[in-house]
């Protein structure tokens, strides 16, 4: 895993780690990847364990339809509907990718009621590493 | 069906052009006609269906400078200079590019996501850069005119917003009146059902069945 998450150990504690519900979530990181034909939106907490996600392609589009803005427009939606029931106020945005989901998605949240602390942008960026795929000839 | 006209002062040849780039179609037939009215236009018009896959492809173009290429990102947003760039005030992004059927104008719909001041920046940013983004273009893709690139500002995406935000504004006091009159009507038959039954034991008198 990316963050090494500190073990709680759940006899000492008398909590068992199978309840998944009923944790309420004030803050958390809503990533949004946003490439031409697709937009996927994971909301995560602060830590980065996922609570729920949504895509264009989940909500019913197909095709070339998912990349449309209407298409992240609904996945944001639906990716927030789920977590505003846990009582999530505020949210950082991370926004990954070219794409026009980029834009749509986050007007969608910023109707959704959920406040915006942070947009950032964290487009994979290499320092000149692997050789990227071949130019597309037109 | 490759289309194309020329308008030249010569008698009538036909003659076999040979595109320089791979296409479905590579020889396309040119009339020349001779036509004394009009002055020596040369139009060229391309198949539809490599105006979009140009299109498509300057598109990307033009998002991966937007997101790596230095210049253009101080160009929209100036506090990037000094380093403050993890945190975005606006985003940019290009909604749209629609290439004229001759491959010569380019026009970019360009959406950015902030406030009025952000918009004004990043938008006048782009246009200053017009020309460094074409020579950029040509660069990096093989056409034989790199077309003039024009940026123009995308309000649908933030008119269709705001008519969603009306429209789901709407839709919540229409709910919220619609609850009331559901609660007063409930209140109201419960207490009417207490005037005439007042002197029978109802068990399920006091339970009010709501949705």
């Amino acid at each position: 895993m990316v963050k090494p998450i500190p073990k709680v150990g759940s006899r000492r504690n008398g909590r068992s780690s199978a309840r998944k519900s009923a944790r309420r979530i004030p803050k958390g990181v809503i990533h949004v990847q946003a490439s031409f034909n697709n937009t996927i939106i994971t909301v995560t907490d602060v830590r980065g364990r996922v609570i729920s996600w949504s895509s264009a392609g989940t909500c019913g589009f197909k095709g070339t339809r998912r990349g449309t803005p209407f298409a992240a427009q609904t996945a944001a939606e639906n990716a927030i509907r789920a977590v505003v029931d846990r009582g999530m106020q505020r949210a950082k945005v991370m926004i990954k990718g070219p794409g026009i989901g980029r834009d749509a998605a986050l007007r969608a949240i910023r109707r959704s009621g959920i406040l915006l602390s942070f947009v950032r942008d964290v487009t994979p960026m290499p320092h000149n590493g692997c050789r990227p795929p071949k130019k597309r000839r037109v | 069906m490759p289309h194309l006209l020329l308008h030249y002062h010569v008698p009538i040849t036909t003659v076999h052009l040979r595109c320089s780039f791979p296409s479905p179609k590579p020889t396309a037939h040119i009339h020349l006609r001779s036509n004394p009215t009009t002055g020596a236009t040369v139009k060229c018009m391309a198949n539809p269906r490599r105006v979009k896959m140009v299109s498509k492809q300057i598109r990307r173009e033009l998002s991966d400078m937007l997101l790596t290429d230095k210049v253009l990102q101080y160009a929209i947003l100036p506090e990037a200079a000094l380093g403050a760039d993890r945190y975005l005030s606006s985003l940019t992004t290009i909604s749209d590019v629609e290439v004229s059927a001759d491959l010569q104008v380019v026009k970019v719909y360009v959406s950015v996501f902030g406030d009025e001041r952000g918009k004004e920046i990043a938008l006048a940013g782009l246009k200053s850069k017009a020309k460094y983004v074409r020579s950029e273009l040509g660069k990096r893709m093989k056409l034989r005119l790199t077309p003039e690139i024009r940026f123009i500002e995308d309000e649908s995406l933030e008119r269709g917003s705001r008519v969603i935000a009306i429209l789901d504004k709407i839709k919540a006091e229409k709910k919220t009146l619609a609850d009331e009159d559901y609660e007063e009507e409930a209140e109201s038959s419960v207490s009417a059902q207490d005037d005439r039954d007042w002197e029978s034991d109802d068990p399920d008198e006091d339970i009010i069945y709501v949705k």
